[in-house]
């Protein structure tokens, strides 16, 4: 009996320590990465990751019991929202002239619409009501 | 109708994994003030359409199969990030480019983005006006048809097989 809780316990430990590396990492790539885009894809990626093995620490030590199991919803939860997010923050730089950084090689988006502060604005915000008219 | 007690079952499980026991007692309360949650919202599901029980009980195997797919592609994806970050100097070259996605619904379109945004090295911007495709940012676009194999053959049969 001594030996499993000791086991659980190393294991809760490593994914523990394992997240926090993660989480770690994902500020340090917030503090490093070039611009808006790339920012993200540390935050995200590496921030649902690292939020999910701290979660799998805590299933790891408390078993299936309440605590276990909310951990893991909020894991799954997580896992649904972050890349929406990303989205929703990626689009409405991109939308607001947030350009990419001087590395960056291909636009393909650039062409699709107007940025809402160049001279076609007006037209830009014309084809978001027939958007609304749509729906 | 039918739909209803689809998303009453589905919302009595996440009440539930919420409440943190899983017993019949918290199902049945879950399932009881699900449909008046669907109700206000009902235009966000699609009603119109008729769906049946035995196709969406099938998928349920090879949802399974994406969502392992999906974790094994999540650690990578981080892996792949993190060597990046560690690097002395950073040297990328992003980018964003247009990936033709052979999804219709929007279901299978939501789900191909949040797959692609949790995968190695991408991230989705939006989805174009005619839903034919996406613009993905890459973190390093060395060869923009590989990116765009990968994506056609790796991950959109997945989802494809799961959610259309």
């Amino acid at each position: 009996m001594n030996n499993i809780t000791f086991i659980q316990d190393i294991l809760s430990n490593f994914f523990f320590i394992a997240g926090m590396f993660f989480v770690f990492l994902g500020m340090l790539g917030l503090y490093r990465l070039p611009d808006v885009y790339n920012r993200l894809h540390a935050t995200t990626k590496i921030g649902t990751l690292g939020a999910f093995g701290v979660m799998m620490g805590i299933v790891v030590k408390l078993g299936f019991g309440p605590m276990g199991i909310k951990a893991i919803t909020v894991g799954l939860f997580l896992l649904l929202t972050a890349p929406v997010a990303a989205h929703m923050i990626s689009r409405a730089a991109h939308r607001h002239g947030v350009g990419l950084c001087e590395e960056s090689t291909l636009d393909d988006y650039g062409k699709t619409y107007c940025p809402m502060n160049s001279s076609c604005a007006v037209k830009h915000e014309e084809t978001i009501e027939d958007e609304h008219d749509q729906m | 109708m039918k739909r209803y007690v689809l998303y009453s079952i589905a919302l009595g499980f996440v009440w539930c994994f919420v409440h943190g026991v899983v017993n019949l007692s918290n199902f049945l309360i879950g399932a009881m003030i699900g449909p008046f949650l669907i109700r206000p919202f009902k235009e966000l599901y699609s009603f119109g359409e008729e769906i049946s029980y035995r196709e969406k009980l099938n998928r349920i195997p090879k949802q399974i199969h994406y969502f392992s797919i999906l974790i094994v592609e999540i650690v990578k994806a981080s892996i792949v990030v993190a060597k990046i970050v560690l690097q002395p100097k950073i040297d990328i070259k992003p980018g964003i480019i247009a990936v033709p996605i052979r999804a219709k619904t929007d279901v299978g379109i939501t789900a191909i983005a949040n797959t692609i945004t949790l995968t190695p090295g991408t991230l989705t911007i939006d989805v174009s006006n005619d839903k034919s495709a996406l613009y993905v940012h890459c973190i390093d676009i060395d060869n923009a048809k590989e990116i765009r194999d990968s994506i056609k053959d790796d991950l959109e049969e997945y989802v494809l097989e799961a959610f259309e």
